[in-house]
Order: C-alpha cells, then sequence, then structure tokens
C-alpha cells in the first residue's frame, strides 16, 4: 500500500546515515552516528573495579544518558537502562573481568527514532575503543499507523501521530568462512535473533510481526553500510594497524 | 582494503573483519597446532573475531587481529611506559593503561636487594618489560631484562612524555626504521623511548627540539611514508 510520507520517502526508506568515529580526542573510543537524529557516543574504558553491587567475575557496563536540553529525568533513567542491557547482552564481559567500561551519550539533535540511532552510535564507540563484542547490534524504529500500514525510521512528528512504534534492536549478518548453514543457534542463522525490543502503544500481533519483518531487512542493509565504514576508515587514516 | 583470496575459499587473512565475523573453521584443520593472538576467540570448532581489524596470518601457524586503540591490552615481553600510582610493601602500583595496574615487584631491579628499594615518587615515568600478563589478574612488571641485567629499564629523568595509539608506537618500533624518525634522526638529535603501550617519551637538550619530534610523531599516524618525509621537511624548514 503507497503512502505519502512528508519527506517524500517511501515506507521502508531509511534517511541517509552518517557515521564517525574517533571523533573525541580524550575518549578511548567514540562515534557520532547521524541520521537527521544526531547521538554523540563516548567509551572510557576498561577501568579496573567494579560497582558495588556487580559481578566482580564480569565486566561492567555503566550508561550515562545525556539529554539536549533540560535537566536528567526518568525517562534518560529508562534508556539508561535499556542501553546497558542491550550492550551487556552485545559484549563479552568474561574477558576483562572486574572493570568497568563507562559509555557517555550525548543527544545532539532529536528527530525521531532516538533510542536506535544512541544505541548505533554507543555500538560504534565500543568498536572505536577495542572492546571485545560477540557481534554488532542493529537498531531500528518502525511505526504502525492507525490504517495499519507500518513504515521505518519515522521523524519525530511522524512518531508523535502514530499509533505504536517498535524499537527494534537484531545483531548484525556476519560473514563466515563456514558453509551456509553451519552457524545456527537452534535451526536459525545468527541474524534471524533479536537482542532489544522496546514498544510503545497498541498494535496487534500481527502488526508487530510485521513490523519484526520490516525492521530485519533493514538491519541487513544497515550491517552492509556499518561493515563499509569500518572497512573504509581502517583503510583510511588514524586506525591503520 | 583488497580482499586477499588464498588458495582456500573464502579467506579472510589481510582483509577487515568486524566483531562477529567467523574467520576460520576448526573442524576442516585437524591435527593442526594452531595460535591466536589478541582479538580472536574460540568457539567449540569455530574462531570468530571479537575486535574489528585485519586479520593477519604468520607462518606456520599464528593468526590475530590488528588493530589500532588507545587503550593496552597487556602482552608478555612487551616493552612499555608506565607512571607510577602508589607503592605498597612488596610492589609499586604502575599505570600502563590497561584494564588492571600493572605491578612492579620491589626487587625487580639489577642487583636489587631488600636494603637498597629504589624510592619512586607518584607520578614517576618508568621504561619497564612486562613478565607475567594472564586473566584476571594484574600484569607483573619488571626493570630488568630475562638475564636479570638493567638494560635501559628504569625510570626517564627529563623529557617530554606525550600518548599516542597502540598502532603508532608499533609503526614507531618497526624495521626497517619508521621513515618520520629516520627523516628527523638525520637532522635532529634527540633521545626516544617508545612504549607498546601507547606512550612515547622524548628527550633532547633543547625544548623546541622536544616539540618539534613530538609534533612530527603525532602528525605522522595518518600519513604515508613519503609523506612524513615531506612533512618533516616542512616542520624543520620552519625552525631553521
Amino acid at each position: 500500500m503507497e503512502v505519502d510520507r512528508e519527506d517524500g520517502r517511501s515506507q521502508n526508506q531509511l534517511r541517509p546515515l552518517a557515521c564517525s568515529r574517533n571523533i573525541l580526542h580524550r575518549a578511548h573510543g567514540s562515534a557520532s552516528w547521524s541520521q537527521d537524529t544526531k547521538v554523540l557516543a563516548a567509551v572510557y574504558g576498561p577501568k579496573a573495579g567494579t560497582k558495588k553491587n556487580e559481578n566482580p567475575e564480569k565486566a561492567c557496563i555503566e550508561v550515562i544518558w545525556k539529554p539536549k536540553t533540560g535537566q536528567i529525568g526518568k525517562p534518560e533513567k529508562e534508556y539508561e537502562m535499556i542501553l546497558k542491557r542491550t550492550l551487556e547482552s552485545v559484549c563479552i564481559l568474561t574477558v576483562n573481568p572486574n572493570t568497568t567500561t563507562s559509555i557517555i551519550v550525548q543527544v545532539v539533535n532529536d528527530d525521531g527514532a532516538l533510542l536506535p540511532s544512541a544505541i548505533n552510535a554507543a555500538c560504534m564507540a565500543l568498536v572505536d575503543a577495542g572492546i571485545p563484542m560477540k557481534h554488532l547490534a542493529v537498531a531500528v524504529c518502525c511505526c504502525v499507523a492507525k490504517s495499519g500500514y507500518v513504515i521505518l525510521d519515522p521523524t519525530k512528528l511522524e512518531e508523535q501521530k502514530m499509533k505504536a512504534f517498535a524499537y527494534l534492536v537484531f545483531p548484525n549478518s556476519v560473514h563466515s568462512v563456514l558453509p551456509e548453514g553451519s552457524l545456527r543457534v537452534e535451526g536459525e542463522p545468527i541474524e534471524n535473533g533479536i537482542i532489544t525490543s522496546v514498544t510503545h502503544g497498541i498494535m496487534s500481533v500481527d502488526d508487530y510481526f510485521y513490523c519484526l519483518e520490516r525492521g530485519r531487512a533493514a538491519s541487513v542493509k544497515l550491517s552492509d553500510f556499518l561493515r563499509r565504514n569500518l572497512q573504509q576508515q581502517s583503510t583510511d587514516s588514524s586506525k591503520a594497524g | 582494503m583488497e580482499n586477499k583470496q588464498s588458495s582456500s575459499p573464502a579467506s579472510f587473512v589481510d582483509s577487515t573483519v568486524v566483531p562477529g565475523d567467523v574467520v576460520l573453521d576448526l573442524s576442516s584443520m585437524t591435527n593442526q597446532t594452531i595460535k591466536l593472538g589478541g582479538g580472536l576467540r574460540q568457539d567449540c570448532d569455530a574462531i570468530s573475531a571479537m575486535k574489528a581489524g585485519t586479520l593477519r596470518f604468520s607462518k606456520p601457524n599464528k593468526y590475530w587481529i590488528e588493530s589500532s586503540q588507545k587503550r593496552y591490552v597487556p602482552c608478555v615481553e612487551d616493552t612499555i611506559l608506565g607512571i607510577v600510582v602508589d607503592s605498597k610493601a612488596d610492589n609499586f602500583l604502575i599505570d600502563i593503561k590497561g584494564p588492571a595496574m600493572g605491578f612492579l615487584p620491589v626487587l625487580a631491579f639489577e642487583g636489587g636487594t631488600r636494603r637498597n628499594i629504589p624510592k619512586f615518587e607518584v607520578g614517576t615515568l618508568l621504561y619497564l618489560r612486562v613478565v607475567k600478563a594472564n586473566f584476571g589478574m594484574n600484569p607483573e612488571l619488571s626493570c630488568t631484562d630475562a638475564s636479570g641485567k638493567a638494560a635501559e629499564f628504569g625510570p626517564l629523568k627529563d623529557g617530554y612524555m606525550f600518548e599516542t595509539s597502540t598502532g603508532l608506537s608499533r609503526k614507531l618500533l618497526s624495521s626497517p626504521a619508521c621513515p618520520v624518525l629516520e627523516a628527523l634522526g638525520k637532522k635532529l638529535s634527540f633521545e626516544i623511548a617508545v612504549g607498546l603501550n601507547g606512550r612515547v617519551w622524548v628527550n633532547a637538550a633543547s625544548p623546541d627540539t622536544i616539540v618539534v619530534v613530538a609534533n612530527a610523531i603525532m602528525n605522522s599516524e595518518c600519513l604515508s611514508g613519503a609523506q612524513q618525509i615531506i612533512m618533516v621537511d616542512h616542520l624543520l624548514k620552519n625552525i631553521q
């Protein structure tokens, strides 16, 4: 079903992506992610010592969310918790036991799909800092409108008008030397898994599954973008080994 | 980065890999011992990448991921620059830019006995060697080489220390000599100590030489060999 979006995009079209790494001089890893919504992430660590209530046999991840304006309140704490849980499942926590890695996320511009942009920026900053990870996390936002159609990557106005939206985080698609089909978890390739799903509003189960399908297709494109970005910057400059 | 295809299909050696990529399949390599370096981990029969970087292979059987970071992962027999943070009864606590503090035993000096323990102030810069770097433990350091001689290890006096990425320190220590150091060495005289943990110390007779050398090294990270020589010529022309 063709739908008219204000900026002329089609239903499944994402806004132009831009990602740069190693932009902050003092941070151990940093990345900025922009899709109209712009988020800056900085990683410090791993540093010795964990917090009081954390398991000292694993690495600890601490997230600090800094909004563009205003004081820090409950919504920021919720974003911090979602980011922390997502990144904990993506990083390999047993490599550096009894250490803390701090991730600071600064919102520069909020124009819809804020949390997925933050997750993408934080993931790229972790790669920039060299924190060991199982795979990358790729996040998209899907909205369901009243008439039932699903659009990807909404702007802030679209997000407010929609009936419901979902932030979905998938693992990236991996390249493997193994023959097709051998790297599977319980019979499905790794890309079919899901790391995080945050939903807001009311949608039917069918709509949710349709969102998952659209989101997964978009996550493949995002994975390719991330891979090209990492390849290009490794041949390019400063981080050449 | 070109994808060099070796005789086996889909080989990732010398190409960029992303965390999660499976780079080796052990089930097809029976009766071989493979040594895994930094950035790789083993999942039953599949070796996958933990970091983004270039996969390297050295005959006969070593694989590792080459990448450049601002933090250091301690490795045995690396020479590094550490800063004293604290001193305890048995060890000095040394900051080596890694996930844990390094321990320098009080007796790990040439001719070191309980009676002549060196007194290092907090903030002293030391040139050290990593003796042990085990999982979950603080790395152990030493101011002597493997045979117990001092061999240039120990405190570095005067001079200027600055931080770089680990990739740049490896380039500075590569042989044949790094172009920027060779070009600087032809015109200036200075002393330099490079730590594999991303710290470089420079000392020279006059402060302007030190500043020129430090700036040249920091600028050389993104440049190719020829560009580095041109950059150094440019810098030296401006000060003479």
